[in-house]
């Protein structure tokens, strides 16, 4: 029950502050509403026993990268609020098709049945170990080597690429 | 205790031409740091024997077994490494046109041959990716570098709004294809595309509707990629916005990885849903992209954005193969119960075995073509124009014959290439797809692709028709001549009808059994 509550709380407020982001004009709030949104989001992400996942989510991103986020945007004192929305048939047509997408999951979403239970809810050494640094860990290092390898290089391509893009004219 | 991983030699196969395009681009970005030499072409060569060698590698590849490696997050088969020698010349021979185009402009820097061998092996692992996570990084390591490509060259307006439209629409899409995944993850409990296809099929007795919307996601995902219509909107700005060795690069590379990587998804998600529904929607999808490509191309003076439909529409014929293998067996699909049968839609292994065929063909000749089409317009365009409207308007072709009579014989093999008029390597990819999909049944598609390409040859004639037949105009300024862009036109051109002559053994090499791992 407490749960459930819990989970409502934390998925509106994602929503919210994602909605939040987009909607509010000044860039700070902007950045603001990103920071909450990572923390509910990192509040489902504890729901999900995936506690690891969680602190790294409110240090790495509302931490440090927000932060940086909002040096920037002041740094670059953006106060230039243009319009946010403008109308024109192809917005109109996006949002149609917007609403088309999403009226079609919650219809999907909907006709699901209940989710199979959880065997091992009351394996006190599983429910000690499952999502812990370690565990996390030997799954990265062990069963997810490549795609982690993979990681690496996506990392190194994207430095590359913001300094490609970042320098002075060529 | 942690159960290690044992990963041998055997498993690395398939990371090799891509550890060797990575090698080469950190010895180009370290080059640049201690190499300060004022004439850079030695980095375009470097690049283009690294790309060599990664070719080699692949092509030697190309002869093993088909079979599941690294854990089963990559296959090797060879599709992906036949589809990795043809990416691996398509980055060879563009970075041959960046010598050239960089130094009229004075623009060449390590970076940029280092992220043209970054995208490289992004495509080789794309291409050989079998589990969505693995797939979804490789996706974004070349799309990633071609972002940073597109919006490598700031002067004007235009290249900084196409790296911003590329960068947002492709994060978008790239959304879509994750979100796609997560839904299937959702459905069966896995990511990899071997186990989706033995799980997919009880997934869909319980949670049909999901398995419908992921693959619904994954497909709008990779329609982005190969730029189908209507997924297509970015196509003519980003092309037109980005250095014309990039557009090249982009025009073969992406598109080829993501039509490889597009055919290994979903052969793996088709089994268990009802055959109608990805028949149809590939169906619609390839008959869209071919009658849109086309008819878009029409009206366009711009060259550089006429090249860019027509490979929209080239995409479309690609579909057209693609859609070849969803053909559902006619004597299954009348007495199947609808959603829930599971029927096996991969039958006809000989129509497989032409598609494949025909779909490599078609990516070979279309890379030597394409990368010669747009090499033709990086050797025509002057840095004086840059922030001219009309930069690649037709008129700036009139009269080429006479002012540049080679590259204008090598355009016009290129745009009949493209038409697909015999005896250039077009007119045999053509007929390799075209003949397949009617071997599938697809005679009414393959019609309408047929009309459709004969429509384009109005565009392409046009191109030979201003070169040849109007007067060049009196100020034409004179061209920027680099040996590089010469050896990257002779190479296209010779290959261009070449292979259309005597497409010989490559033929026989991809018209091999197996040449898709579970296919």
């Amino acid at each position: 029950m407490a749960e459930q509550v819990l989970f409502w709380v934390f998925a509106i407020g994602t929503i919210a502050g994602a909605g939040g982001v987009i909607a509010v004009r000044n860039p700070v709030a902007s950045a603001i509403s990103l920071v909450a949104t990572f923390f509910f989001l990192a509040g489902t992400y504890v729901l999900l026993w995936a506690h690891t996942i969680a602190v790294i989510q409110v240090l790495v991103y509302a931490g440090a990268i927000m932060v940086l986020f909002l040096f920037v945007i002041m740094l670059l004192s953006l106060t230039d609020h243009g319009p946010i929305v403008q109308l024109s048939p192809s917005r109109i047509a996006g949002a149609l098709a917007t609403a088309a997408l999403l009226a079609s999951l919650v219809g999907v979403f909907r006709k699901l049945p209940p989710g199979d239970t959880v065997t091992w809810a009351t394996d006190a050494s599983r429910l000690s170990s499952f999502g812990t640094l370690k565990e996390l860990g030997a799954v990265l290092y062990t069963q997810w080597l490549f795609p982690f390898e993979a990681v690496s290089l996506l990392l190194l391509v994207a430095i590359v690429g913001a300094v490609v893009v970042a320098k002075a004219r060529v | 205790m942690l159960n290690t991983p044992t990963v041998t030699m055997f498993d690395l196969h398939v990371v090799l031409p891509a550890a060797a395009l990575v090698f080469g681009a950190i010895v180009l970005m370290l080059s640049e740091v201690f190499l300060s030499s004022p004439n850079r072409t030695y980095m375009a060569v470097i690049a283009l024997v690294t790309s060599g060698i990664a070719g080699v590698v692949a092509l030697n590849n190309a002869f093993e077994p088909a079979r599941l490696v690294l854990q089963g997050f990559a296959v090797i088969d060879p599709f992906s490494s036949f589809m990795t020698v043809m990416v691996c010349l398509g980055t060879g021979l563009a970075s041959l046109l960046a010598a050239g185009f960089l130094k009229h402009r004075n623009a060449e820097r390590g970076e940029f041959y280092a992220l043209m061998l970054f995208a490289a092996a992004g495509m080789s692992l794309l291409a050989a990716s079998n589990e969505f996570i693995t797939l979804f990084i490789n996706l974004e390591v070349l799309s990633v570098a071609t972002y940073a490509l597109t919006a490598f060259l700031r002067r004007g307006p235009r290249p900084a709004e196409a790296g911003f439209k590329y960068f947002i629409l492709g994060a978008f899409a790239g959304a879509l294809l994750l979100y796609g995944a997560a839904l299937l993850y959702g459905a069966t409990g896995t990511t990899r595309l071997s186990d989706l296809a033995t799980l997919l099929p009880g997934a869909m007795a319980t949670r049909g509707g999901l398995v419908y919307a992921g693959f619904g996601l994954v497909l709008a995902g990779f329609a982005f990629k190969v730029a189908a219509v209507p997924f297509h909107m970015w196509t003519p700005d980003v092309y037109e916005g980005a250095p014309t060795p990039v557009t090249a690069l982009m025009s073969v590379g992406v598109k080829a990885a993501a039509i490889v990587a597009m055919v290994r998804t979903f052969l793996a998600l088709v089994n268990g849903l009802d055959p109608q529904v990805p028949f149809i929607l590939f169906s619609l999808l390839a008959l869209l992209t071919m009658v849109g490509g086309n008819l878009l191309a029409m009206p366009q003076r711009n060259v550089k954005r006429m090249l860019a439909y027509s490979s929209i529409a080239h995409a479309g014929y690609l579909l057209l193969g693609v859609t070849a293998l969803f053909v559902p067996d006619a004597a299954r699909s009348s007495d199947a119960g609808g959603v829930l049968s599971a029927t096996p839609l991969l039958a006809n292994a000989a129509v497989n075995a032409s598609v494949y065929k025909g779909i490599l063909f078609y990516l070979l000749g279309y890379t030597v073509t394409s990368i010669g089409a747009f090499g033709t317009l990086a050797a025509i365009e002057r840095r004086e124009d840059e922030t001219r409207s009309n930069t690649w308007d037709l008129e700036r072709l009139a009269g080429l014959a006479q002012r540049q009579p080679g590259w204008a014989a090598a355009m016009a093999a290129f745009m009949l290439s493209l038409a697909g008029v015999p005896p250039m390597v077009g007119f045999l990819g053509k007929l390799y797809i075209f003949s397949a999909a009617v071997d599938a049944g697809l005679i009414w598609l393959a019609v309408v692709g047929v009309l459709s390409s004969v429509a384009g040859t109005y565009y392409y004639l046009r191109v030979v028709v201003y070169m040849f037949m109007r007067p060049a105009a009196a100020d034409a300024p004179a061209t920027f001549r680099h040996w590089t862009t010469e050896v990257a036109l002779v190479v296209s051109a010779v290959a261009t009808v070449a292979l259309g002559i005597v497409p010989g053994p490559i033929a026989e090499w991809l018209s091999r059994a197996g040449m898709v791992f579970g296919g």
